[in-house]
């Protein structure tokens, strides 16, 4: 470790790899309520499993993003953080309302959990992925402007690089289009419009510029190709994300009651998000390849690796399936686009969070990488996670067509729930990849836990 | 945590990605840039071909939604764009003579003929404003307005790369590596080239 | 160094190649006055001739390799096949 200030890095790692074990339980438990209809009724209802799912989600990628800057700013400023005891307290402030969140979700039924939390004095809850209470979303936004100040001043006061830069300006984006969630008009196709600017600006837009910037930094670590050669790939990958993902939004446009015209420009657009994802799997292919030395932790390539091409398939093959305005008019809302979710997810955000993890994390425990035997189980659970991956998107996938065939296309169509019937038997071997996947996780934590000889000193 | 010695059969190959390879086949600008300016193509292409097959179930509506352009406006423009490219490359001719700071008077050319391209462009969409037409006019009219509007949007983008080069020639920067001129050069090649079908396609095609 | 230096050709030769495309550019313009899916693969063919003359001569493809010419000539077919298609159907 350079810098002493990495360190706090470390336990918001920790803290997103348990709450990614508690999004999988629920994810198992709802992919076992899709089958077994009554599971856990009444205590755990669907829509509340559902919820937890992936609030849990998005805040544990929050805790990955934010580790990772913690430990890679100071790095790249080359200069220690501006405030350890200020990330140190927002990691609690953010541990202690995410908890507070998720169990005011579980036990608490979600009108009364509004009426405690001030939503009468401000209504934002309600809206899918954006459920949290007023006071946690205030929270969030204290969080991340506290955190934004850390790592602005500590970029300021060090040197400024390409990769930092980029990673600065995801976060900023981060923050600044969460205020849209505050923003909750009562004119339904309004609301719609500029809810899409937190989740779809978010996701294909300037998260894809932290993506970017976490595995240009790992791809220098790991590969020591000349920094130049990787940040001018960042910068023709970040132009490309930026001019397809913000027109893009207009897919998401194409049924709410915005203009005709978004049918075109968000077809056209959206058709193009692929390439920057294209653009990331050959930009880390290539730099392996170009590789000036041998890291020894190789499990740490592979994560990279792994994310250029699963974020190309699942955020890239798997977006552009659906994205047209006449093809999405038949898949809008089917399992398509649970397929499309899970893969682009775990392919783009969950594997890049866990490629800083598997890199950063060796280095703060001491050494320059784990032994052998413990990166040799860490590289199992890749396999393990990212095959169960690829089922539960093709099992769902399957699901979504005969979906769509049945309940849209077909001359004499199904009802919702009689579809539901038909395609059961996906949903049951989803959640078989499902725990194909939880095991993937287990064998993961096992690996930190692996002793052997060390490899290098750090 | 101190990295391992470099591997010397690795290090000869990690080499820049800008192919100046010794054998003959060369590629003016560098790779990363070319992988932008194919993505730019592959955008433009798709937007071509939505119009074209709009069209197609649409034939009245953007006939006259066409007959309603200047025509001589759009072969100007045209001529304007044709000339900032020719002039573009006698800069980096100039320039690969080691005539940098003479040649940067060239590309101040390429700048004036995309300024004025700019300009025209500027008074044809004040003209279609005035005359009420927007996005939701016609299906025609969304995509005379997208399309030249993206494209116009690479014009205003290329002008700066110029204003870029321009210095840079003036302070003799590209004597050593033309790499960076060829790159902007070549960016600047890529608007115009769609533009050869642009024009053809949405002012004249009938 | 010498493919650099021949790269993008002489000034007589740029000279004559930008006569040319604005040549083509007034053809376009005045063939252009008459409609019908036959003046339309001509005024793409024109197109054509003029993409290729800034792809292989100003933007220097021609030195490029056959991958490279092949990419950008091979879009440039590709897109204009697409429309004279679309414009031979729906006349």
């Amino acid at each position: 470790m350079q810098y002493k200030s990495q360190a706090v890095a470390k336990p918001y790692f920790v803290a997103a790899i348990g709450l990614f074990v508690g999004q999988i339980v629920f994810g198992l438990i709802m992919g076992l309520q899709y089958v077994v209809g009554d599971f856990l009724f009444p205590a755990l209802p669907f829509n509340v499993a559902r919820m937890v799912h992936t609030n849990l989600l998005i805040v544990w990628l929050l805790f990955g993003f934010m580790g990772a800057a913690y430990y890679m700013v100071p790095e790249e400023s080359e200069t220690e953080l501006y405030s350890p005891k200020l990330a140190l307290a927002m990691f609690w402030v953010f541990l202690v309302a995410g908890a507070l969140t998720i169990v005011g979700y579980l036990f608490v039924p979600y009108a009364t959990l509004a009426q405690m939390t001030g939503n009468d004095i401000l209504a934002t809850m309600g809206r899918e992925f954006l459920e949290q209470p007023l006071l946690t979303k205030i929270g969030i936004v204290v969080v991340a402007l506290v955190f934004l100040f850390n790592i602005s001043m500590t970029m300021l006061k060090g040197r400024k690089t390409a990769i930092s830069m980029v990673l600065l300006l995801g976060l900023w984006g981060l923050a600044i289009f969460f205020l849209f969630s505050f923003y909750n008009p009562h004119n339904l196709v309004k609301d719609k419009y500029y809810w899409w600017w937190v989740v779809h600006l978010w996701v294909e837009g300037v998260w894809e510029l932290i993506l970017g910037a976490l595995l240009a930094f790992v791809l220098i670590k790991v590969t020591g190709v000349d920094r130049e050669v990787i940040e001018k790939w960042l910068y023709v990958i970040i132009t490309l994300t930026l001019v397809t993902g913000i027109i893009g939004t207009g897919h998401h446009y194409y049924w709410i009651g915005a203009p005709e015209y978004w049918q075109w420009w968000g077809s056209v657009f959206s058709a193009l998000e692929p390439i920057p994802f294209f653009a990331m799997t050959i930009f880390a292919f290539n730099m392996v390849n170009r590789r000036r030395r041998e890291h020894p932790n190789k499990a740490a390539t592979l994560w990279a690796l792994g994310t250029g091409v699963m974020a190309f398939l699942g955020a890239g093959v798997w977006g552009f399936l659906h994205t047209l305005a006449p093809v999405n008019y038949y898949t809008h809302g089917s399992q398509i686009t649970a397929a499309h979710g899970h893969m682009a997810f775990y392919g783009a955000y969950v594997m890049v969070v866990l490629t800083l993890i598997s890199y950063a994390m060796p280095i703060l425990r001491g050494r320059a990488a784990n032994s052998p035997k413990a990166q040799v189980l860490e590289m199992w659970s890749f396999w393990l996670m990212t095959i169960a991956m690829v089922f539960i998107t093709l099992f769902l996938t399957a699901a979504g067509i005969l979906q769509v065939w049945l309940q849209r296309i077909s001359d004499t169509p199904l009802g919702f729930m009689a579809t539901q019937d038909q395609v059961s038997l996906f949903y049951w071997m989803r959640e078989a990849a499902g725990v194909m996947f939880m095991i993937g996780l287990v064998v993961y934590i096992v690996s930190f836990f692996v002793k052997g000889d060390k490899v290098a000193e750090a | 945590m101190r990295p391992p010695p470099a591997l010397p059969r690795l290090r000869a190959m990690g080499h820049d990605t800008t192919l100046t390879a010794d054998s003959t086949p060369r590629l003016s600008g560098d790779l990363a840039v070319w992988f932008f300016i194919l993505a730019e193509l592959l955008a433009f292409g798709v937007f071509f071909a939505a119009y074209a097959f709009a069209r197609m179930r649409h034939r009245e509506l953007f006939d006259a939604g066409q007959a309603l352009l200047d025509r001589n406006t759009g072969a100007l423009n045209t001529i304007l764009l044709l000339s900032g490219s020719a002039l573009v490359v006698r800069a980096v001719q100039g320039n690969q003579r080691g005539e940098g700071r003479r040649s940067a008077r060239w590309m101040l050319g390429a700048m004036a003929c995309g300024l004025l391209f700019v300009g025209l462009k500027a008074s044809e969409y004040a003209a279609a404003f005035a005359a009420g037409i927007s996005l939701s006019s016609s299906l025609f009219h969304m995509f005379y307005l997208s399309l030249t509007f993206f494209h116009f949007m690479h014009v205003i983008l290329g002008l700066v790369v110029l204003a870029v080069l321009w210095q840079g020639l003036r302070q003799d920067r590209y004597r050593q590596d033309a790499n960076p001129l060829e790159s902007g050069a070549a960016y600047w090649h890529m608007v115009d080239l769609v533009w050869l079908i642009l024009f053809p396609l949405v002012y004249v095609i009938h | 160094m010498s493919s650099t230096e021949h790269a993008h050709g002489t000034p007589l030769r740029t000279l004559c190649l930008w006569s040319a495309l604005v040549g083509a550019t007034l053809a376009t313009l005045f063939l252009g006055e008459r409609g019908g899916s036959l003046m339309a693969v001509a005024l793409l063919l024109i197109a054509i001739l003029k993409g290729s003359v800034v792809a292989l001569e100003f933007m220097a493809l021609r030195h490029a390799g056959m991958l490279w010419c092949g990419l950008v000539i091979g879009w440039l077919l590709l897109v204009c096949s697409l429309i004279a298609f679309a414009y031979w159907k729906g006349a």
